[in-house]
């Protein structure tokens, strides 16, 4: 088993989301601390939550999708033809954002995911690629091409004009409520499933689990948080831009996520932060190279550092002497599943020369 | 009125052969790479637009024709130092972190690009030789009247074609070629032999930068030189590869001209011709899910 998983208890759960909580819900205030800004806690929550749903993903499953601006474009599209053309209430908007996001998802999944490895990058990002071009040439009459979509009418919910801080509790009430859920899948039956589709999927298919179902699971959960995250991505800005389809919103959640370390919920979210922050406010300070420098840190992440941000807190720790260095997405890296695996076959073989 | 229909025909065959050859070129390098290496190469993209970048300045500053050979040369020691620098050492890790590795390189190059270049379009001049027309009527007797040509599009399929000859003959007839062909069926084996086969993978991951390289240098009139071309050809290239078969060369040499022929079918039809690429890769990989020539086993 997962050799630093703790034992689950429901104090140290509450205790756990009471603390997220109360980061989540004071960004705004320790944003503007370190040179941030207000407006920036929401959109920071946004990405957060698309890169927690990614997680579940490339985290557990170690399938790397560079196609997930399909969701989250898709997503904005949707909610912003509703709000523009049915109805300026979130509700409607946001159930038929999801709705559509799930068809997508059961269609491109059934397409792409009986391929693994790259076979699966590739094809997920030839078909958000194709979700692209449609959305410039075929569906621009819906979705205004290149110029995006912009909406006139101020989204609503329960009678609460959607702007500046009620779009920040929304968000932030998804977030919460997203890493709950997220954490609960990765302890449960299925998440360990997940994680063992990373490690052996051959092995997994032979003892009888229906791997594909597992892995579609994944992929429809992760793609349900993108559409969560394009859809309030337009409700804070009532403006869809062609960009949330491009292949670059899919690298930058990548980027993001492996930056922030993937397969520790956390990480994700902790990438997504650091990236709005660059793009934000380090900007400000080196000016337009911030892409260049941010390009610089993620390969140097890659080769160096490869459990990101996360990682490095634990080899902080582990220079302290209280935690082992480890990555997580990955199962033969040093100090990882295998490693622990062979330790207690050594071990078993010592007992049994002893005995 | 038949005879339009000839004319339309060729310029539109020939059409599809141009933009076939394009993908081809860096098409044959991806599969190369991968096919013996079994790395993905993000940064594909990357090096064509490496390559178009100083075809530009190489042709303004010493001529067309130095370009064409210095070009060429420098990015086999670009990729031939990619490969001994980091790639090498990443052998042993997972695909997704080859995937993230060199999608990072083609990030970095393009922002770098970006930056001292700024993100439009530079030009790059066509040589004198270069430019103009060709009136096809007078080589090819069975068209009707006046059918005309770009001279650099015939350049560019010509120049195709004479690389994928190269490359043939380098890999059948060749002893180094025997090899390198063994390697794509079993690197593990071809160890056990004793063949040194890492020196020689340098050389092959340096054979698909200079692919690339030749791409860039005659392509890029064509595709432009702007920071996110590199991308923007990346993509339908993966395409190309994977319809072929993954590691399979004559796949990717006959779906970049499928893929050429279809997207030169449709140019009347914008709104088809943008997803057309796209729809054939999902026809393909409905009817045969490991591409045209993909052999089962083989990386999966």
């Amino acid at each position: 088993m997962m050799p630093s998983t703790r034992t689950f208890t429901f104090g140290r759960e509450v205790m756990l989301m009471v603390v997220f909580g109360a980061l989540v819900l004071g960004m705004p205030q320790w944003l503007t601390w370190i040179g941030g800004y207000e407006a920036l806690a929401t959109k920071v929550l946004i990405w957060a939550l698309f890169a927690l749903g990614f997680d579940i993903l490339l985290g557990f499953t170690a399938y790397l999708s560079f196609g997930h601006a399909a969701f989250f474009g898709t997503s904005a599209y949707v909610t912003g033809l509703m709000l523009k053309h049915v109805s300026a209430s979130v509700i409607p908007a946001m159930l038929a954002a999801v709705t559509v996001n799930l068809a997508l998802a059961l269609l491109l999944g059934a397409l792409i995911l009986r391929r693994s490895g790259i076979y699966f990058s590739i094809l997920s990002l030839a078909f958000a690629e194709m979700l692209h071009a449609a959305g410039l040439s075929i569906f621009a009459k819906w979705t205004g091409g290149d110029n995006g979509l912009t909406m006139d009418t101020k989204p609503v919910l329960l009678g609460i004009p959607m702007e500046g801080r009620p779009v920040f509790f929304l968000c932030a009430v998804f977030v919460i409520l997203g890493f709950a859920v997220a954490r609960q899948i990765k302890r449960s039956p299925m998440g360990l499933m997940l994680q063992a589709i990373k490690e052996n999927p051959t092995r997994l298919e032979y003892s009888g689990v229906n791997v594909m179902a597992y892995k579609f699971a994944a992929y429809v959960i992760s793609a349900v948080y993108a559409g969560v995250a394009g859809s309030l991505m337009v409700i804070y800005e009532p403006y869809v831009a062609t960009k949330f389809l491009h292949w670059s919103t899919s690298g930058e959640l990548v980027v993001m996520s492996v930056i922030g370390g993937v397969n520790t919920l956390l990480g994700p979210m902790l990438g997504a932060g650091f990236m709005l922050y660059f793009e934000n406010v380090v900007q400000s300070v080196i000016g337009e190279q911030w892409k260049l420098v941010l390009g610089l840190i993620f390969v140097c992440i890659v080769i160096f550092l490869p459990g990101g941000f996360m990682d490095l807190w634990r080899r902080l720790r582990a220079l302290l002497g209280r935690a082992k260095s480890r990555r997580d997405n990955v199962p033969d890296a040093p100090g990882s599943i295998q490693e622990a695996r062979e330790a207690n076959y050594a071990a078993l073989a010592n007992m049994e020369e002893a005995s | 009125m038949s005879g339009n229909l000839v004319n339309a025909l060729t310029l539109q065959v020939l059409t599809g052969m141009q933009l076939g050859a394009v993908y081809a070129l860096i098409a044959l390098g991806l599969t190369l790479i991968f096919g013996t290496l079994g790395v993905v190469n993000f940064a594909h993209g990357a090096l064509y637009l490496i390559a178009a970048y100083l075809a530009v300045f190489i042709s303004t500053e010493l001529g067309f024709f130095a370009a064409v050979f210095i070009v060429p040369a420098l990015l086999f020691m670009v990729g031939w130092g990619l490969e001994r620098g980091l790639i090498k050492s990443f052998y042993s890790r997972p695909h997704t972190d080859q995937i993230l590795v060199t999608f990072g390189l083609a990030l970095v190059t393009e922002e770098g690009l970006k930056w001292a270049f700024g993100s439009n379009n530079i030009p790059f001049p066509l040589p004198q030789w270069g430019t103009g027309i060709v009136k096809l009527q007078e080589y090819l007797p069975f068209l009707d009247g006046f059918v005309a040509f770009p001279k650099w599009r015939l350049v560019m399929i010509l120049v195709a074609l004479t690389v994928i000859s190269l490359l043939f003959v380098l890999l059948k007839f060749t002893r180094f070629g025997l090899v390198i062909r063994a390697g794509m069926r079993d690197s593990g084996m071809l160890r056990f032999l004793g063949v040194n086969i890492s020196q020689r993978f340098a050389v092959v991951f340096g054979m698909g930068a200079l692919i690339a390289g030749v791409a860039g240098v005659f392509g890029g009139p064509i595709t432009q030189v702007s920071p996110d071309v590199g991308m923007h050809l990346l993509v339908p290239s993966f395409l190309v590869v994977v319809i072929g078969g993954m590691g399979s060369l004559g796949g990717a040499l006959l779906s970049s001209l499928i893929l050429g022929m279809a997207l030169s079918f449709t140019a009347e039809y914008s709104a088809v011709q943008q997803i057309i690429v796209y729809l054939v890769a999902v026809i393909v990989l409905l009817v045969r899910p490991r591409g045209l020539f993909g052999k089962q086993g083989v990386f999966e």
